[in-house]
């Protein structure tokens, strides 16, 4: 078992009046400059908090344009952690790899991550939000497409010896010959995160990669997701490795849970109401009609229709209490979704420092010394499967 | 007044939805449609198809027309309408384009003027004018984009389109079956239109190449398209000359069939 601190970065102070979306047309004259560089400063000092914690890894992301998440360039974090961290796996979840153009420049500022932290870069690779092709103007039509194409050259630029002509539909580049190398070989761990798309989860199976479970929807769908995994790689010859499975969830831990409740709940709700708005946005084309159809079945279960806390709990969306209970339900949806790696947000929302660090060190200190006992385990997905192919 | 009998044609990217039916004229007439997939059932179309022949087929991705994966831009669109052509061997037609319809139109008769004698364009897209910018169609609050599309709030594709506005905070409870040729024709429509918007950045200086006399229609209520686009046509093809259509809204040739259909034939005559 492997356990993540993921952080989104979020922006905590959209004006209390405005009830417009998070995302693509959130006024950017809300964004102020001063306070975000504090959060910044802050958000990063409590990625390097969970290394002395004993955290495995750390997670970022990519999110443009909107104050849900404000790492526009997850890489850029991801080296200042490079350089500040000595242990803990730097997972990027992910490069949005359509926005990159050539893609080679996921390849080299990947590698320069692994270079600069000794290998210890999880490289995510994802097709971007559908916000983000109307961030872009990025043809939505062409998302998966370009994703395939953008990977496979990414891959090739370091797997294969330098220089090479790669002519794809969507990239064409005569001398493709990355500097420098990732240290990892034959490549960093690489992890997809989703939201149930077929094609998505079909993809990770055939490559040996992990799959990520996008939250914000009722447990049952995170176990339909990870049946559907498991099932795309028995599909592919193989047993599905817990460590190919990331649940990402949002966990708070206090001394009791009455006062969890207290300390937690009206910032899930500013992350709800006030920074899920605008997410779920689905251009035309960007997923299959097939996928659409799966995906729109748990439509309904997402976490923008939350209205009580009581559907909070009963779905599961976050886990919230002392730390029996939290130990507790961890370790029941542990076994229930067959998952290898345990993604928790622990700052959501308008969470302040002091409860996020404190929520971290209970975290650290009473929940994941159970866990680990209940569940021991290697801490390196091998990438052997993906070169075999 | 008869409807259009329902049928296809094999093309170079595959099976095409293609609606046939009239007789008459010194050419066929072929109706290319919106975004919306107009066509079945269209009574305009059947009010054509008495002093005509008429063909309206189905772009690649609407209705059960196939080969969207052979379709990248706009270029595309226009070499498919001319595969089309070749296909149903007719050497010169009348087309009459709607709004992404008309784009297509122009797209064909700059490129291969000798193949339409006479066009009419309604609401077309395909330019780009400063100052006046097409309306965005994509991700729109249904009923809201109905509002503009429609000038009457009682035509049921806008009743229909509040109708399904009502879902949006959970579409899982839409079935499924009413949503997925909209998801389809919409990803056809992205296709072509996502970047550049709805235009074509070369086709305003390609236009002086149309020779076929054209009638540009604009709808005077038009929510989507300014005046401006159908000006900028205008201005650009030589032989040709505005129409304002006063209170028509953008889908003018489904709220106002028999006006428009009259504008068509007498411009075609």
């Amino acid at each position: 078992m492997r356990f993540f601190s993921f952080h989104l970065m979020p922006y905590p102070d959209l004006p209390p009046d405005y009830d417009g979306p998070a995302w693509i047309t959130c006024p950017n004259r809300f964004y102020d400059p001063e306070l975000g560089g504090a959060l910044y400063n802050r958000y990063i000092d409590e990625l390097l908090y969970a290394e002395e914690l004993g955290f495995d890894g750390v997670c970022v992301n990519e999110h443009h344009q909107n104050a849900y998440g404000t790492m526009p360039s997850p890489n850029l974090i991801a080296s200042i952690l490079a350089r500040l961290t000595s242990r803990v796996r730097i997972a990027v979840v992910g490069n949005a790899l359509p926005l990159y153009d050539p893609p080679t420049r996921v390849a080299e500022e990947f590698a320069m991550i692994d270079c600069i932290s000794g290998g210890r870069l999880i490289a995510g690779m994802v097709v971007g939000g559908g916000p983000e092709y109307y961030s872009f103007s990025l043809n939505p039509a062409h998302a998966r497409e370009r994703f395939a194409e953008a990977h496979e050259l990414i891959l090739k630029a370091w797997t294969e010896p330098g220089p090479f002509e790669f002519v794809g539909k969507h990239y064409k580049l005569r001398y493709v010959n990355t500097w420098p190398r990732p240290v990892q070989r034959p490549h960093p761990e690489i992890w997809i995160p989703g939201v149930g798309s077929l094609e998505t989860i079909e993809f990770v199976a055939e490559h040996h990669y992990a799959y990520m479970g996008i939250p914000y929807f009722h447990i049952d769908v995170f176990e339909r997701m990870f049946k559907m995994m498991c099932e795309a790689c028995q599909r592919q010859g193989y047993e599905v490795d817990p460590l190919q499975l990331g649940w990402l969830v949002p966990i708070f831990v206090a001394e009791t849970d009455s006062e969890a409740r207290r300390r937690y709940e009206e910032h899930f709700w500013y992350f709800v109401k006030r920074l899920l708005p605008g997410i779920n946005i689905s251009p035309p084309g960007y997923t299959s009609v097939r996928s659409v159809e799966n995906i729109m079945k748990n439509a309904g279960t997402f976490a923008l229709n939350l209205e009580t806390w009581e559907q909070v709990v009963s779905g599961q969306y976050a886990i919230v209490g002392s730390p029996d209970t939290v130990a507790e339900l961890l370790s029941a949806n542990i076994d229930r979704l067959g998952v290898g790696n345990l993604l928790g947000l622990f700052q959501l929302g308008t969470l302040p420092a002091d409860d996020t660090r404190r929520n971290l060190e209970l975290f650290a200190t009473e929940v994941m010394p159970r866990l680990r006992n209940a569940y021991p385990g290697v801490d390196r997905l091998s990438t052997a499967g993906a070169t075999a192919r | 007044m008869s409807e259009l009998a329902a049928g296809t044609l094999t093309t170079s990217v595959g099976e095409i939805d293609l609606r046939r039916g009239g007789r008459g004229g010194p050419v066929p007439l072929v109706y290319l449609h919106s975004a919306q997939g107009e066509g079945e059932g269209m009574t305009m179309l059947e009010a054509l198809s008495e002093s005509r022949e008429v063909l309206a087929p189905l772009f690649c991705g609407f209705g059960t027309s196939e080969g969207i994966e052979s379709i990248d831009d706009i270029e595309d669109a226009a070499f498919w309408a001319l595969d089309l052509l070749d296909r149903l061997g007719l050497s010169s037609v009348d087309l009459v384009g709607m709004s992404l319809g008309g784009w297509i139109a122009a797209e064909l008769a700059v490129r291969w003027p000798e193949r339409v004698r006479r066009m009419v364009l309604v609401n077309p897209v395909g330019l780009y004018v400063e100052g006046a910018p097409i309306k965005e169609i994509f991700g729109r609050d249904l009923s809201e984009l109905a509002g503009e599309l429609f000038a009457d709030p009682e035509h049921p594709i806008a009743q229909l389109m509040r109708a399904l506005a009502q879902f949006d905070a959970d579409p899982s409870q839409i079935p499924f079956d009413l949503i997925r040729p909209v998801l389809q024709s919409q990803a056809a429509t992205a296709k072509v239109g996502w970047n550049p918007y709805l235009h074509d950045p070369k086709l305003r200086r390609r236009l002086h190449r149309i020779t076929a006399p054209t009638l540009v229609v604009h709808g005077s209520q038009d929510g989507i398209v300014p005046r401006a686009h159908a000006e900028a046509y205008v201005e650009g093809i030589a032989d040709s000359r505005l129409e304002v259509l006063d209170g028509a809204a953008h889908m003018a040739t489904l709220e106002r069939p028999d006006e428009v259909a009259k504008l068509v034939l007498e411009h075609l005559a």
